[in-house]
């Protein structure tokens, strides 16, 4: 009786174990193999010239590079901000702008686990390129305070408090008419925990055709199809 | 349990042992893509987004318009 009550407890501290090994290391696993299959699907329609207007749920609508996490760092940023689209890449508040679009593009994603793409959204400073590549362009956020609101490039704040994602960023109103192209970052802080939220904003400075060649920002990157 | 698992198991020593290999591999296979793909989400500490469900609309915070 003793024994079998001492196996029950060795088996249960080992799956508590094996479920850490899952959440640190085969999520992201997972999500690799997601995001590729994302990127190839989004590379394929851009080459046909399929654009689609209202991009379903799950699905990629344009790529993101940070050039201060290293030429390496691409995602695939998907539609939706459910618990199944997140474990995909980040995601895209439906309903907020899309890329380059007057208002607010907000997106959110994992800080830890599931690849973690906001692992280090900590580490953005004011003044950073947020890269996004859609169908026709590249799109070059900087990490900036954004003027007229309340909105610092960097935020702690409460996970209820919607307004980081409004068309205007910060404001009481949630009408309120947008006359600047704002992109915005939600993710969990501290890592591990969901106690607050971190919130990045940037502000649109260059949109360039592709046929133009890469922005700036890229400089020294090797990017397919270019 | 492991005892009777062993004890149960048939085919002498090389059958036992297969027998636990499958029975180990059936196991992990159980978790890894059913248990904890269920189980992760619900534990709090990767949630990402802000929630919308407390927003108040336009007219909730319109101010009252007096008789």
């Amino acid at each position: 009786m003793a024994r079998g009550l001492g196996q029950l407890f060795i088996t249960a501290g080992l799956v508590i174990l094996l479920f850490v090994v899952y959440e640190l290391w085969w999520t992201g696993f997972t999500t690799k193999r997601d995001q590729h299959r994302l990127i190839t699907t989004l590379h394929q329609e851009w080459a046909h010239g399929v654009t689609i207007k209202d991009p379903p749920i799950g699905s990629a609508i344009a790529l993101l590079r940070i050039p201060r996490f290293g030429p390496k760092y691409l995602f695939a940023i998907v539609e939706g901000t459910s618990t199944a689209d997140l474990i995909k890449g980040p995601g895209h508040y439906p309903g907020t702008a899309m890329p380059g679009g007057l208002g607010n593009f907000a997106v959110a994603g994992h800080r830890t686990t599931y690849e973690h793409p906001f692992y280090s959204v900590n580490r953005l400073r004011s003044g950073d390129p947020i890269v996004l590549e859609t169908a026709h362009r590249w799109l070059t956020y900087t990490v900036e305070n954004i003027p007229g609101t309340d909105a610092r490039y960097q935020e702690i704040v409460s996970p209820s408090d919607v307004s980081v994602t409004f068309p205007v960023p910060d404001q009481l109103d949630p009408a309120a008419a947008p006359t600047q192209r704002v992109l915005t970052f939600t993710s969990c802080n501290p890592r591990y925990s969901a106690a607050q939220r971190i919130v990045i904003h940037a502000l649109l400075t260059d949109s360039q055709p592709k046929s133009a060649g890469l922005p700036a920002a890229l400089d020294g990157y090797r990017i397919r199809g270019t | 349990m492991y005892g009777w698992i062993w004890r149960t198991l048939p085919g002498g020593i090389p059958g036992k042992l297969l027998g636990c290999a499958v029975l180990l591999f059936a196991t992990l296979v159980l978790l890894f893509l059913v248990v904890f793909p269920w189980a992760g989400p619900k534990l709090p500490f990767n949630h990402v987004t802000i929630d919308t469900t407390p927003s108040p609309g336009p007219t909730a915070t319109a101010p009252a318009v007096p008789d």
